[in-house]
């Protein structure tokens, strides 16, 4: 990039180049080295970490004890297995990572759709800002407000039905387990809708115009432009998103959101349907001290992710030609 | 133009439907809070408002403004937001720059090593762990320094960077100045967009994060106001 750094290829003198090279970009190399450092030290030794799923680690033996505490095999995935909570659990971090995948990915697709067949351009602007706002917020903060708007006593939905006659008491919405997954797909969905819209909105921006105005003239109406159209066009955008957010299935899919709804929407009550891999992987390391049962479970979710992802992305490269890598 | 049909007036209907609804679902919750936050707390749990305070109060303002707790929280909140933000920015900002430079030398292994970083993490007790032996627990770093370094940000930076012309750099170099300089006086001035952007997301995270609060510190000195509110929900 700069006069004074020259690219040496297949000189003779090739060693001491690159020393000198190295010399003259030497701040680069600083930079770089930094960077490099920190990543070695907040993700690779944490990496590296991940053996204690398979060793008896004690807190006391430091990060040495990663690699010198003694070796117990898959005795804490087998523990894991047998441990009565296994079945519910696995159960519904499938089941609310399906339930969010099944409704937050498409909607976001059909509203940005519909946001690109407004033709008040004012409106079309208000509309699609105020949707993402609730992305920026807090999950914490979601939660207090799905608290007011849910309360079996005063909150606001409550009020209205009973207000409009259809109750005579308020639903127990957050006491009862039925509601929770509801509640999680439906919150998630307030949350991330139009932030992910974004994304589609840019793609169906890049769409050629000549193409409407050709479709235009054979006839077309809207429907069978935004069916035809519209969304083969952005076909590869879909597909790209539909792998990142399997990719993170059973972290909840593409805002990510399931550890924190589970963990601040979960109470005693809703037990049962809110307990999932991370926040009992938190329970047993945090507060148990079970470091090593913790990362296994930690790990086993972390395989099905990654097995997740590179399934989908292959299905998706044999059947549409569009993949991630 | 041409004739509206059938087909157009259903559609836009439909359309006008989807907006109205997703912006009355969006706003009015934010709203609704308003106006509870502005009503007499006894009388706002009998019920009843929706659209505008039955009893209208300062109060309860008030008592957030004189919650030590809560101003604490808050304090903490705002200085680990501009903190970790600044550092952050400015520590993935040279990262980037360094890696957007072609002729770098062992560039592809630096790159290589930041995607894998990206992609794989060692999850939560293997992260503790190593948080509890650089001793960070239980301290005002925890905010900062774990998120000192982003990748997905360091690659949107580079992909900034790349674009701005070489002759800047050059001038400057020919002019002496050596790539730190450069970077404060030529590329932070000319890449605003991309670090405002970055500054945004970065920001956002630290104001909203109340997962360290929680459970990596116990001073309550330290405590954030995400956390805060956190409590005060359960």
């Amino acid at each position: 990039m700069s006069t004074n750094i020259i690219a040496v290829k297949g000189n003779k003198k090739n060693k001491k180049s690159i020393a000198k090279q190295f010399r003259l970009q030497i701040y680069l190399q600083v930079f770089a080295l930094m960077g490099i450092a920190y990543l070695i030290v907040f993700s690779y030794i944490p990496m590296f970490g991940i053996i204690i799923a398979f060793k008896n680690y004690k807190l006391t033996s430091g990060i040495m004890g990663f690699f010198t505490s003694e070796w117990v095999g898959l005795e804490y995935f087998k523990e894991f297995f047998t441990d009565i909570n296994f079945r519910p659990i696995v159960r519904n971090t499938v089941v609310i990572s399906v339930l969010k995948l099944i409704f937050t990915f498409p909607l976001p697709i059909l509203f940005a759709i519909a946001i690109n067949e407004v033709k008040n351009q004012k409106w079309k602007r208000l509309v699609q800002t105020v949707s993402y706002l609730p992305h920026f917020i807090s999950w914490v903060v979601v939660s207090g407000i799905i608290f007011s708007f849910l309360n079996e006593q005063n909150g606001l939905i409550n009020q209205i039905l009973v207000l409009l006659n259809i109750r005579e008491k308020g639903i127990p919405f957050l006491a009862e387990p039925k509601y929770f997954w509801g509640m999680l797909v439906i919150s998630d969905v307030w949350k991330e809708l139009g932030w992910w819209a974004i994304i589609f909105l840019a793609a169906i921006a890049g769409v050629d115009p000549t193409l409407y105005e050709a479709a235009v003239v054979d006839g077309a109406g809207r429907m069978r432009r935004i069916w035809h159209i519209t969304l083969p066009s952005i076909k590869g955008t879909i597909i790209i998103v539909l792998i990142l957010s399997l990719g993170n299935l059973f972290g909840g899919g593409l805002g990510g959101s399931n550890f924190d709804q589970c963990y601040l929407l979960g109470n005693p009550v809703n037990h049962s349907v809110s307990e999932i891999l991370q926040t009992y992987s938190l329970k047993m390391g945090l507060a148990q001290g079970r470091y090593s049962f913790a990362t296994a479970i930690g790990l086993l979710q972390s395989v099905i992710s990654l097995v997740l992802i590179y399934s989908s992305n292959k299905t998706a490269s044999k059947l549409s030609g569009v993949s991630l890598f | 133009m041409m004739k509206r049909t059938t087909e157009d007036i259903v559609i836009d209907v439909i359309v006008f439907i989807i907006m109205i609804t997703v912006f009355i679902a969006t706003v009015y919750p934010f709203y609704y809070c308003l106006v509870i936050s502005f009503n007499e707390g006894i009388d706002a749990s009998r019920g009843g408002i929706f659209l505008w305070p039955r009893k209208f109060t300062l109060e309860n303002y008030k008592a957030v403004f004189s919650n030590e707790q809560l101003l604490s929280g808050f304090g903490v909140t705002i200085a680990r937001t501009i903190i970790g933000t600044v550092l952050s920015l400015f520590f993935t900002g040279l990262f980037a720059y360094s890696l957007s430079h072609k002729n770098l030398l062992f560039k592809n292994i630096y790159i290589t090593l930041m995607i894998i970083a990206m992609y794989f993490s060692g999850g939560l007790i293997p992260y503790f762990v190593l948080l509890k032996h650089l001793r960070l627990l239980n301290t005002f770093w925890v905010y900062i320094i774990p998120s000192l370094l982003s990748s997905f940000n360091a690659i949107i930076m580079m992909s900034f960077f790349r674009e701005i012309p070489n002759e800047l750099e050059e001038s400057a170099r020919i002019d002496g100045a050596n790539d730190l300089t450069i970077f404060f006086r030529i590329i932070f001035p000319v890449s605003s967009p991309v670090f405002a952007t970055v500054a945004l997301f970065n920001g956002v995270g630290h104001w909203n994060n109340w997962f360290d609060a929680a459970f990596f510190v116990n001073n309550r000195k330290l405590k954030t106001a995400a956390f805060m509110l956190m409590e005060l929900m359960n």
